[in-house]
Formats: C-alpha cells, structure tokens, sequence
C-alpha cells in the first residue's frame, strides 16, 4: 500500500490531520459561569445586606467563593482526566489562569495587611478578572470574552468615582457583561458543535 | 534540482501522526488511534518507527491504573515535516509546470 502512496496522497493527509487536530473551541463555558453566577449573587446580597445594616455583609464573598475555588478543583481535576490531546491553547489557559489565581491572592493579602483601601483592591480585583476575559478571547478568538474585558476595565475605573456601596452594583453588571453572557455563548455554540 | 522525499515520512499512517502531532503540544494513543482510523498494532509500529528516529517521545504512563501513552513532536520531527512540506511543494510546483509546459 506504501508504494502507492503519491505526492498528492501526501497533501491530502497532511490537509485531513491538520484540519482534525487544529484548534476546535471546545470551551463549554463552565467556568465562566460558575463564577459568573457566584460573584453575581455574591455581589447582589452583599448590597442587600448592606442596605438591611447586617454587621457581616461581607460574609457571601468568602462562603461563595470557597465553594466555587472546590468546585472548580474538581471540575479542572475531571477535565484533565477526560481531554486525550492538549494543544497549545490548552497550555496558555492554564497558565494565564493559574497566574490569575496567584495575583488575586496577592492583591487579597495586600487588602488585609491594610496597604490599600478596598476601594483600591476592588477596582483592581475587577481589572484583573477583565484581563482574564480578554486574554482568554484573543487565545480562543472568541470576541464576546474580549469585550468582557474591556467593559470590565471601564467599570474598574468607574468604581474609583461612585459610592462604595454602588460599586457592589457594578461587580455584579459587569461579571453579567464579561462572564455570564459569554459562558451562555460558549455553552450554545459547544453544544451546536457537538451533533455535528 | 527536485528534494528526496524523507521516507520515513512518505507513508500514510507514520505522515498521519505527524500532522496530528505537528499542531498540538500532545496527544494520547487513542486520540492518534481515533483520528488515524489505523489497527492498534500498525499504529504502534509506527510509532516506534518515528520514535527511533528521534522524530518523536512517547512516554509512558498510568491513570486508574491503566496504561497511557502520550506522544509528542520533538524539534527534530517538527524540522523533517517542515523539511517534507517544503519538498512537496517543489515537487507540486515541478509538476504543475510540466503539466502546463
């Protein structure tokens, strides 16, 4: 069968693998709205707290995201088991988001050690999810993520400007802008996807 | 002057696990079995045969106590099927003249 093998066989082959394996968006979007939802709710009752004068408003963000840093674990830990071929695409997101994780933890620390107000580390918190989203767009050229981020950008500057209180309110616009539209996106495209 | 075709890559299956692993960082056995459609033991062969040539690593491993073998391009193999593609073109180039010629 090798002896007959032609030069036009060889393009062929070359043309159906590369076709095969290049770079498929197989992002179904469960991270993103995992913790879409989570800050989501985690901001909204953060805001009705304080309006209602409880003394630990601040409790939903450490219960939420918690559960969602375990849930996230474990959903990564299944994932890893179920992939069979890992691109370079699979290799930048790890690391952008594992250096997402160590930066935020950074960011935390400061804010506790009492360095920066936490208007400061808030408006910092939402440009560091912001660059997730956008670098995460630019490696899957996925343009609603890309924006996400740029919105994000805009909104960390406004909660410089407006009362602690409100920028509750603009965490929860722009996760819905930069996490939740785009993971719903991701979700009916992966599914459309996979009947083919 | 027309290149010599790298033989070691001028054959279907071993050409096949070379395009696959060209565009990715790795890839299991079974994905190059799935993609490829080959037997499991022409695969093999095959495999060996680009590993020997230091066109590839395969390393061995285990998940659920299950053997995995993951298969991956190394510089050398990724300078031979750009040395082949390159070859092809000339030769699809050589062809096309002396077809219009």
């Amino acid at each position: 069968m090798e002896t007959t093998f032609t030069e036009q066989d060889s393009l062929r082959v070359i043309t159906e693998m590369i076709e095969n394996s290049k770079a498929k968006i197989r992002d179904n979007g469960f991270f993103y709205l995992l913790w879409g939802w989570l800050v989501l709710i985690a901001s909204l009752s953060n805001f009705i707290l304080l309006i209602i004068d409880y003394d630990k408003a601040w409790l939903p963000w450490p219960i939420l995201m918690t559960g969602g840093g375990i849930a996230s674990g474990i959903a990564g830990y299944r994932l890893g088991k179920r992939i069979k071929v890992r691109t370079f695409f699979d290799t930048a997101m790890i690391y952008l988001w594992y250096g997402f994780l160590a930066t935020l933890f950074i960011i935390l620390f400061t804010a506790a050690k009492g360095n920066v107000s936490w208007v400061v580390t808030n408006a910092l918190i939402i440009a560091l999810y912001g660059l997730g989203t956008f670098v995460s767009g630019g490696i899957l050229n996925f343009k609603p993520l890309i924006w996400g981020g740029i919105f994000s950008w805009v909104i960390a500057i406004v909660t410089l400007f407006i009362p602690d209180l409100y920028s509750l309110l603009a965490v929860a616009l722009s996760i819905v802008v930069a996490y939740l539209i785009p993971g719903y996106m991701l979700k009916s495209r992966f599914n459309k996807n996979s009947h083919v | 002057m027309f290149k010599e075709l790298d033989p070691l890559l001028h054959s279907q299956l071993r050409l096949q696990v070379m395009s696959l692993l060209v565009g990715v960082e790795s890839a299991e056995f079974t994905y190059l079995l799935e993609e490829t459609g080959a037997t499991r033991g022409n695969l093999s062969v095959q495999i060996t045969k680009l590993k020997d040539a230091g066109y590839i690593d395969v390393n061995k491993s285990f998940r659920n106590n299950y053997p995995l073998t993951t298969c991956k391009i190394t510089p050398k193999g990724v300078k031979a099927f750009e040395k082949y593609v390159e070859a092809l073109q000339e030769y699809l180039k050589l062809d096309k003249k002396s077809r219009s010629s």
